[in-house]
């Protein structure tokens, strides 16, 4: 007889002290760790937990696509394989990439394309592979952010980072940072991306339902976290380099 | 009016020129990264090397990450990781990847092969008749029909090379004839990030000599990001390449010249290599 574990959600997404399930605020983000230049084989790449997320990010390129039909002769292409691991979700995960994979490489792609220059590089194609080792969430989001940070790190010219939250709504109120649990029991959730070179908006999904007074008030909350999490972007690709620049002169300070 | 302005611009720009032939090792050097706002100042400079202006062309901004560096009135960004575009005149160090009659396939670590043609590998007959020496189709070229094949080198071998041409489009086609140029039978081949290699290289070559001076190696550097080297023993070869390692993991800091001195004279003396 094979176990059934129904999908159960609690009824009140919001503690009694007005704080949500994990003890956040309605504007608080989840704890957020990153790193750069994690695996050692490829052009770039990047370390990002986000919560519960962990998530692996390498960049390849510019090199020759394979299958050569898809290279194009007037620009680069850019492809996202964004995989999740098997233990990453509760269920086992099925390794075949499904419809929900491909969906979500092709948005991060076409989110990440407008800050790259590939009509530099034509035939070619800069490859980005995604593995989420854990998923809680706003997956697509972190797996963004996390690319963005594994692009800058493998030194190929780009206009600006790129940076996503989840912003939705929970039991009636606007909350910024949906964990895995408030995305499914929820009533509203809206992944938002913005390029930081012209301050676009370069990724916009919906599902749920909400009027558009609130959805200014997404944006405007969305706008703050995101300004938050691109200053730990900027300062985790500068502390690799900063270190050691400190560790010299405080040497030769000592010294004199 | 128009002269005073004149007599400022001029005085300025020797000033900056003074400051950036000094200013290699000497002044400090900012970190920047992609999208980062380099100045908002857009009458007095312009963007250079990895800059663009933004959309509205009031500030310039940086596309890579590197170390920001301001010469005369343009703003360049040096990159401190990257790959490597080809050039044509580049001499590059190249891996026989792959043969065919016809050409040559080589790994020059950029994002296309390069081919080597068999007459690009040989040189030119100097007396060329207009009967040539082969006949058929060497007639007349200079080129003998026995040696235009691809006998000469043979899958993993290490060349030299120098590219004839490169553009975004086409492969680069490569020469083996010229000087310092062909293969290499003997050495260590090591590869390095190839933004770094400036600084392998020093200025006006001051590192790779004092590098050769002290471990008493043969080095080539390439732009392609390897570097050929040969020494009278393996320790001496291994102290190379350590402090190649250590150039590279260090190479936006100022004064390293001096640091690499300094630390290849102690590890000569901890190693037993005076």
């Amino acid at each position: 007889m094979p176990l059934i574990i129904k999908d159960e959600y609690p009824e009140e997404l919001f503690r009694k002290d007005g704080k949500r399930l994990d003890g956040r605020d309605i504007d608080e983000l989840r704890p957020i760790k990153m790193e750069v230049g994690v695996i050692k084989n490829a052009d770039g790449s990047a370390y990002l937990e986000w919560g519960n997320n962990k998530i692996f990010a390498a960049v390849y390129g510019p090199r020759e696509v394979h299958p050569h039909h898809l290279a194009k002769p007037d620009r680069g292409i850019l492809r996202v394989f964004y995989r999740m691991a098997t233990f990453s979700v509760f269920d086992r995960k099925r390794p075949a990439p499904g419809r929900r994979e491909k969906e979500i490489s092709m948005v991060v792609a076409d989110c990440l394309e407008p800050i790259l220059f590939l009509e530099l590089y034509p035939g070619t194609s800069f490859e980005i592979y995604i593995e989420v080792m854990d998923a809680d969430g706003g997956t697509r989001c972190a797996c963004t952010t996390a690319a963005a940070l594994a692009l800058a790190d493998a030194g190929i010219p780009m206009k600006s980072l790129v940076t996503a939250i989840a912003v939705g709504k929970i039991d009636g109120k606007n909350v910024v940072d949906l964990s895995g649990i408030e995305d499914k029991a929820g009533e509203a959730d809206l992944p938002i991306a913005i390029t930081w070179y012209n301050e676009e908006i370069s990724l916009l999904q919906f599902d749920g339902d909400m009027d558009l007074d609130e959805m200014n008030d997404f944006l405007d909350k969305a706008k703050e976290a995101l300004s938050k999490i691109h200053q730990m972007q900027l300062e985790t690709l500068k502390s690799k380099y900063i270190p050691l620049q400190g560790e010299t002169t405080n040497e030769k300070e000592g010294e004199k | 009016m128009e002269n005073e302005t004149n007599e400022e611009f001029i005085e300025k720009n020797t000033d900056e020129e003074d400051i950036e032939e000094f200013g290699d090792d000497e002044t400090s050097r900012e970190v920047v990264l992609p999208g980062e706002v380099l100045t908002e100042d857009t009458k007095n400079f312009l963007p250079g090397r990895g800059t663009i202006y933004n959309s509205e062309r009031t500030k310039i901004i940086s596309l890579n990450i590197g170390l920001k560096q301001i010469s005369k009135n343009y703003i360049n960004v040096i990159p401190l990781r990257g790959f490597y575009t080809p050039r044509p005149g580049d001499k590059v160090i190249a891996l026989v990847v792959d043969k065919n009659p016809v050409k040559y396939k080589c790994d020059i670590n950029a994002k296309d092969f390069g081919t080597l043609k068999p007459k690009n590998t040989i040189k030119r007959d100097k007396n060329r008749s207009y009967r040539g020496s082969g006949g058929g189709r060497g007639r007349g070229n200079g080129y003998s029909r026995e040696e235009v094949n691809t006998n000469k080198f043979d899958i993993g071998d290490i060349l030299i090379v120098k590219i004839l041409s490169a553009d975004r489009i086409n492969k680069p086609e490569l020469t083996t004839v010229g000087k310092y140029l062909g293969i290499r039978n003997n050495g260590v081949v090591i590869s390095i990030d190839p933004p770094k290699i400036p600084r392998v290289i020093g200025r006006s070559g001051s590192m790779i000599k004092m590098l050769k001076n002290l471990t008493k190696c043969n080095i080539f550097v390439t732009q392609n990001g390897r570097i050929w080297l040969k020494g009278e023993d393996l320790a001496h070869e291994r102290l190379l390449i350590e402090s190649i390692r250590k150039i590279e993991a260090e190479a936006h800091i100022v004064g390293l010249t001096d640091r690499m001195q300094e630390f290849i004279m102690n590890e000569k003396k901890l190693r037993g290599l005076e």
